[in-house]
């Protein structure tokens, strides 16, 4: 499984970064988050990444970027693998 | 003062301190503030009621400027964003202070600090950088003179981190433009008191914040949970839509009721502005709402209020950028009686550029336009500059003015009041401001608005109480039964909002999502609940709306006693709104009655605990409060009511 943005939906509130960093350290501490937010204020562009460190919120009944996410911007799917 | 239990979360932990005259940097622990009155502003009016000594004024290197980060912010706690600015008032000499939301509050928690103290002037112009450990005053000549967006783009391409959060000013605020703000991450603006002044003052042109830190909670899983349902209640509440839309779209209905409470059109002349215009402005398909082309939310925010604004037309070609309120359409619409939608978005976003309050440039300017319809000033006053209503070039070209203290503009720059003085001709009369303070308010329909920004301890703005009715808007319960228009209870209303709105600015927790806008967001169970947890206190709601809450706002009232000569006068709406009724609308012939105000001022005083008659705080009170000290400082000047 995947997690994914809807850019559409995104406010940039920085919430999913804050409880990713919850889920690794049990603090807020967004250095420590997979997932990064910024935005420009000047041009209105939003940036969102996510880093490998992410392990989907294992151990969670859901991950908690999704699940504190209250603007539903962000969602889980499932990886489609492709065979030859 | 009550202290339940030790204080074991949330915290970065430090304030830190700088001096501009001498270079000297410190620290100190928060924890033996935050014991007595939380963070946030509470702390920042604690340290300035006991380090500033009653002589000094506002220009003086001796003024603290105070950043306060609310003691929730950097937790996931709903709209924990948000930060006070306090300084001595530009505009009243006692208590200045406005709050901003945004990421720069909780950049500086993540950095390790609670607090940030400056004092002294720095001899050239300076910025800070703060990078966890790592404080630095560096020099600033490059960026004197640009505008905000200039200095944050400059900033960001010299430091090389997208990350940093900036605070600066802009060209007033260098200029000593009494109005001016300071601005955060760009758009949003610390407004009131003129704190972007006092900043300009200390040729201190910016405050750039990096962290690196975290921050701790008492018992992390109770506080998620805490907050998961505090998330759930926002998303539950019907209001939660139209927040998120941006609230200033309730105005594209001409019809919305709001239309007829909030507005005060051409400087105060009448309350009602013709729909026509309103239509205008506020189309959903031609007006203000077409050029809205995104919204953003500040740090940790379930509503997510911010709109994003783009204009095709204007000096900048495009210009465009974050922010546009109500306030926008009270100010630089209905105040100048200008309704193209696409010149007002341009002199707001202007505004903010140049780094200028909106509030005084709305009130201030429309005073100047009102003072040119009378031929009190005329062309030759103004440049040539023609300041007739609905003229939006010439509303542009004042902006600047001001700004860079060109013209007329170098008179309004030291104060409206100073420069009346200097006009004559009864030119105070039309001035609207409250303690010195221009202020766009409505006074003459919402009866607990006119009391609120009136009583205001930092002259004139609505943040301090304001209510609209006890039935239709705010969350509920809340006390009292009164309509919108009523004078009877509106005390109640106003005192309880009031308290509340305390509390907030000590947590960092914005209005918007507390107890300001017209839902069931959170309420004080919810603080609680959220501070027991995460800071590790046991503290009952009637212990933080009854003590923490008042005492904060005694702190800022003995400030005003400490410093100025305030009397019960100020205390009531400009005169202009006494004297004038409503001309036209549904409020027609209302006005200020000067009897039934004072009788809810007398109830106003008594339910905070300060002399019915004079408005003056009393010796048992304060030491009911544990503010023994304040007592006596207040005693030694005569300030305070042997009761």
């Amino acid at each position: 499984m995947k997690i994914i943005r809807n850019s559409h939906l995104c406010y940039a509130c920085k919430t999913c970064q804050l409880a990713c960093s919850f889920h690794h350290t049990k603090t807020f501490w967004p250095e420590r988050s997979s997932i990064i937010v910024s935005r420009n204020p000047q041009d209105g562009t939003i940036k969102w990444r996510m880093s490998t460190t992410c392990d989907r919120c294992i151990n969670e009944k859901e991950p908690l970027c999704v699940k504190y996410c209250i603007y539903g911007a962000l969602q889980v799917v499932k990886e489609v693998k492709e065979h030859d | 003062m009550i202290e339940r239990g030790d204080i074991t979360g949330c915290l970065a932990g430090k304030i830190l301190r700088i001096n501009l005259s001498n270079q000297n940097i410190g620290t100190e622990e928060t924890k033996k503030y935050a014991q007595k009155i939380l963070g946030g502003r509470g702390i920042n009016s604690l340290i300035m009621v006991n380090e500033i000594d009653s002589q000094v004024k506002w220009y003086d290197p001796e003024n603290l400027l105070c950043f306060g980060v609310g003691a929730l912010v950097g937790t996931l706690a709903p709209g924990s964003c948000r930060v006070d600015i306090s300084a001595i008032n530009v505009f009243s000499g006692g208590k200045g202070s406005t709050n901003v939301g945004g990421f720069w509050g909780p950049e500086l928690k993540f950095a390790g600090y609670d607090n940030l103290i400056i004092v002294g002037k720095a001899g050239k112009p300076v910025y800070l950088y703060i990078n966890d450990g790592i404080v630095e005053i560096r020099n600033a000549s490059k960026l004197w003179g640009k505008d905000v967006f200039e200095t944050e783009n400059i900033l960001r391409k010299e430091i090389g981190d997208e990350h940093i959060k900036i605070a600066c000013i802009g060209p007033a605020g260098e200029n000593r433009v009494r109005g001016s703000a300071i601005m955060m991450d760009t758009a949003k603006a610390a407004g009131g008191s003129g704190v972007g002044c006092v900043m300009g003052d200390k040729k201190l042109k910016a405050i750039v914040v990096r962290g690196h830190g975290k921050i701790e909670v008492a018992e992390p899983e109770k506080f998620m949970a805490i907050v998961e349902k505090c998330c759930q209640k926002c998303s539950n509440e019907p209001n939660t839509e139209m927040m998120r839309k941006a609230p200033f779209n309730l105005y594209s209905d001409p019809e919305w009721e709001g239309w007829n409470i909030n507005i005060v059109i051409k400087n105060g002349q009448d309350d009602q502005w013709e729909k026509e215009k309103r239509n205008k402005l506020m189309n959903p398909v031609t007006g203000v709402p077409a050029l809205q082309k995104g919204v953003r939310a500040c740090y940790a925010c379930p509503i997510g209020c911010i709109p994003y604004m783009e204009v095709y037309q204007g000096k900048y070609k495009v210009y465009r950028g974050e922010g546009f309120w109500i306030n926008t359409i009270m100010g630089h619409a209905c105040r100048f009686d200008i309704s193209d939608p696409e010149a007002v978005v341009e002199s707001w976003l202007l505004t903010n550029r140049l780094g200028l309050d909106g509030d005084y440039v709305a009130a201030g300017l429309s005073w100047i336009f009102e003072l040119y319809e009378k031929g009190i000033i005329t062309k030759e006053d103004t440049d040539g500059l023609e300041l007739n209503w609905g003229n939006s070039k010439s509303l542009m070209e004042m902006i600047k003015k001001l700004a860079y203290r060109e013209g007329i503009g170098d008179l309004l720059a030291d104060g409206m009041i100073e420069a009346a003085k200097k006009i004559g001709c009864n030119s105070e009369y039309y001035l609207i401001h409250v303690k010195g303070q221009p202020s766009i308010e409505p006074f003459r329909v919402p009866k607990g608005w006119a009391l609120a920004v009136s009583t205001s301890p930092v002259a004139g703005r609505h943040l301090r109480g304001a209510t609209m009715g006890s039935k239709r808007y705010g969350p509920k319960p809340r006390p009292g039964n009164f309509g919108v228009t009523d004078y009877q209870n509106q005390a109640k209303g106003v005192v309880w909002q009031g308290k509340t709105k305390e509390l907030e600015d000590n947590l960092g927790i914005c209005n918007y999502v507390g107890t300001w806008s017209g839902a069931n967001f959170l309420t004080i169970s919810d603080f609680a609940e959220l501070i027991n947890s995460g800071m590790g206190l046991n503290l009952s709601e009637e212990e933080l709306i009854e003590h923490y809450a008042v005492i904060g706002r005694n702190l800022e009232k003995a400030f005003n006693s400490l410093h100025t000569d305030m009397s019960r006068e100020d205390d009531l709406p400009p005169k202009r709104f006494r004297e004038e009724e409503v001309k036209s609308g549904p409020y027609k012939g209302f006005k200020i009655e000067e009897n039934k105000y004072n009788e809810m001022l007398d109830e106003f005083y008594e339910l905070w605990g300060w002399d019915k008659k004079t408005g003056m705080q009393t010796k048992t009170g304060l030491e009911k409060l544990g503010l023994e000290g304040i007592a006596e400082k207040l005693t030694k000047q005569g300030k305070l009511i042997d009761q």
